[in-house]
């Protein structure tokens, strides 16, 4: 087993024990606290919580990434390509929005909870995997299509046989690069009560109690670090194949 | 056989192709060449339809490449760029297997054939069948290139510039392997190129073009003995002339009688070759051998030189 492999292993087993038994951990935070105040997050299960958050991220990448993807195909065809200035300014607006700034307006529109997070991380969501899925698509070797053409694969052929294929491990460091970003950013998500791992922030906030902000901060950056390191591993999987970018991936 | 007829690319006002016509036998190599935008890659895509021709036609076995559907068409001829275009995120075999598997053969009949192409190209399917394009070096990659052009039988493979990615040493193996498989498999073969090299060491027949037009379609001994006109002879080269219609003649044509030391030539092999030999040796003649290897004459310098200028 290598070191990098032996230092995941570690933070996983970490991560994994902290939210399933956080009192055995109560030792470590017992010096941040005022007297009486608890030590370990007390209003509901870490597990639980943390399970939601990835839930949230999870639907939303899901969704950015099939509007982000289709809308890349799309406007790299020929029939597309007079669209490619308007969706690129639309999903800048996207980006350039603030997510409290899109709750603030989702609230009023979809209520509280889940919903107005999911639409907040969407859109934020958007841009780095549009921008990679036309990076990609648009790199593509143009021997490569050439020779497609000439065998004779029709436009949807070349689209899935070739294109895609190739463009994979970049459309895929654009999803990771959003998953980080929401994973993030979803814990704002909880001053519109979404479940999540905002809570455990929020309500050290309002108790000035800095161990539950560092336990809501610690769980959500490891789990920031794992999923970065695992999604760079499929990456790579996928990159190894075409013989580059193999130093590219971190 | 394989009518070009009247073939025209216009762009515009510019003329790339003008008027073109020319019959390619079965079963023979021709050669287009040129110097650089003379249209001749034009041309050649105009066969498969990649350029629709603004005027003129294509006919295949007698059938109008027009009336069958593009895909359809391109499933039919063979196709191999320079650079060859291999798709790096698939294995050779998968690379092979492209067209078999657009028209939807089944696996063992795919893989039946990848196999035989593996071992004609010399290929050993266990050692390459499974590596990537990126693993392989450019004498490789044109081999499969070339390999996955004739996957499915095409009745006609077009080439462009197919060496051209090649250095020298590689280039003319590659360049002898092709003849020996195009021998072996009676295919049709279109190859353009700006090598004039290339195009008598390769072609049965060859055509120059120049400026969109086509000067002069003949073989490469009338093009040596006639050349069309002025910019054809320059083409062919003045200075060369000699040594290229040596080339073309097998010794069997300079053939005599009687006895000489050495070690024997091969009666296949060209004049060039054999008046390499002399003048390294110092010798007069030659012995010459068949094919068993058994003396059946001699060839001497005098005889060659014969042959290295136009017939009165």
């Amino acid at each position: 087993m290598t070191a990098t492999s032996l230092v995941r292993l570690i933070a996983f087993l970490l991560l994994a024990a902290f939210i399933t038994m956080p009192q055995g951990f109560a030792f470590l935070f017992e010096p941040l606290i005022a007297p009486g105040a608890p030590a370990i997050y007390n209003q509901g299960s870490l597990l639980v919580l943390t399970l939601q958050h990835l839930r949230t991220v999870c639907l939303a990448t899901i969704a950015s990434t099939v509007l982000a993807v289709a809308l890349g195909i799309f406007v790299t065809r020929p029939s597309g390509a007079e669209f490619l200035p308007l969706s690129r300014s639309l999903v800048n607006i996207g980006q350039t929005f603030p997510p409290i700034a899109v709750l603030a307006i989702a609230v009023p529109l979809v209520g509280f909870g889940e919903k107005p997070t999911f639409i907040a991380l969407f859109l934020y969501g958007l841009l780095p995997i549009f921008e990679n899925t036309l990076t990609g698509l648009t790199q593509v070797s143009p021997l490569a299509l050439e020779a497609a053409r000439g065998m004779g694969m029709n436009a949807r052929q070349r689209l899935v046989q070739v294109e895609l294929p190739l463009a994979l491990p970049v459309i895929l460091a654009g999803i990771r690069l959003s998953v980080i970003i929401s994973l993030g950013t979803a814990t704002i998500g909880s001053t519109v009560a979404a479940k999540g791992l905002g809570e455990v922030i929020i309500a050290g906030l309002q108790s000035n109690n800095i161990a539950f902000v560092l336990q809501g901060g610690l769980v959500v950056a490891l789990l920031a670090v794992l999923i970065h390191d695992g999604l760079g591993l499929v990456e790579r999987v996928a990159a190894r194949k075409l013989g580059r970018f193999l130093n590219e991936v971190p | 056989m394989i009518e070009i007829d009247r073939l025209t690319k216009r762009y515009g006002a510019t003329l790339v192709v003008e008027d073109v016509s020319f019959n390619v036998e079965e079963g023979t190599l021709t050669v287009v060449v040129g110097t650089s935008g003379a249209g001749k890659s034009t041309l050649l895509r105009m066969i498969n339809r990649l350029v629709e021709p603004s005027a003129g036609r294509v006919l295949i076995d007698g059938e109008d490449t027009r009336t069958i559907p593009e895909d359809e068409l391109r499933h039919r001829i063979g196709y191999v760029i320079q650079g060859y275009g291999l798709f790096p995120h698939r294995n050779v075999a998968d690379n092979i297997a492209t067209v078999p598997r657009l028209l939807r053969w089944d696996r063992k009949r795919i893989a039946q054939r990848v196999e035989e192409l593996l071992d004609l190209f010399q290929l050993d399917p266990a050692e390459f069948a499974h590596k990537f394009p990126h693993e392989l070096s450019g004498g490789q990659q044109q081999r499969v290139g070339v390999a996955r052009a004739l996957a499915a039988r095409p009745a006609l493979l077009l080439m462009d510039e197919p060496f051209g990615a090649l250095d020298a040493v590689i280039r003319s193996k590659a360049q002898d392997d092709l003849i020996a498989i195009q021998r072996r498999l009676g295919a049709t073969i279109v190859l353009v190129t700006h090598d004039m090299n290339e195009a008598f060491h390769l072609g049965d027949r060859i055509a120059v073009m120049d400026q969109a037009r086509l000067l002069q379609y003949a073989t490469p001994a009338e093009l040596l003995m006639r050349p069309a006109d002025d910019f054809v002879e320059r083409l062919v080269g003045t200075v060369e002339r000699p040594f290229r219609l040596l080339s073309l003649t097998p010794v069997r044509e300079a053939l005599e009688a009687g006895h000489a030391e050495g070690e024997p030539i091969a009666a296949s092999e060209s004049l060039h070759d054999a008046l390499s030999r002399l003048l390294w040796t110092g010798r007069k003649a030659l012995p010459v051998a068949d094919s068993s290897g058994a003396i059946i004459g001699r060839v001497s310098v005098d005889k060659i030189l014969q042959h290295g200028r136009p017939l009165p």
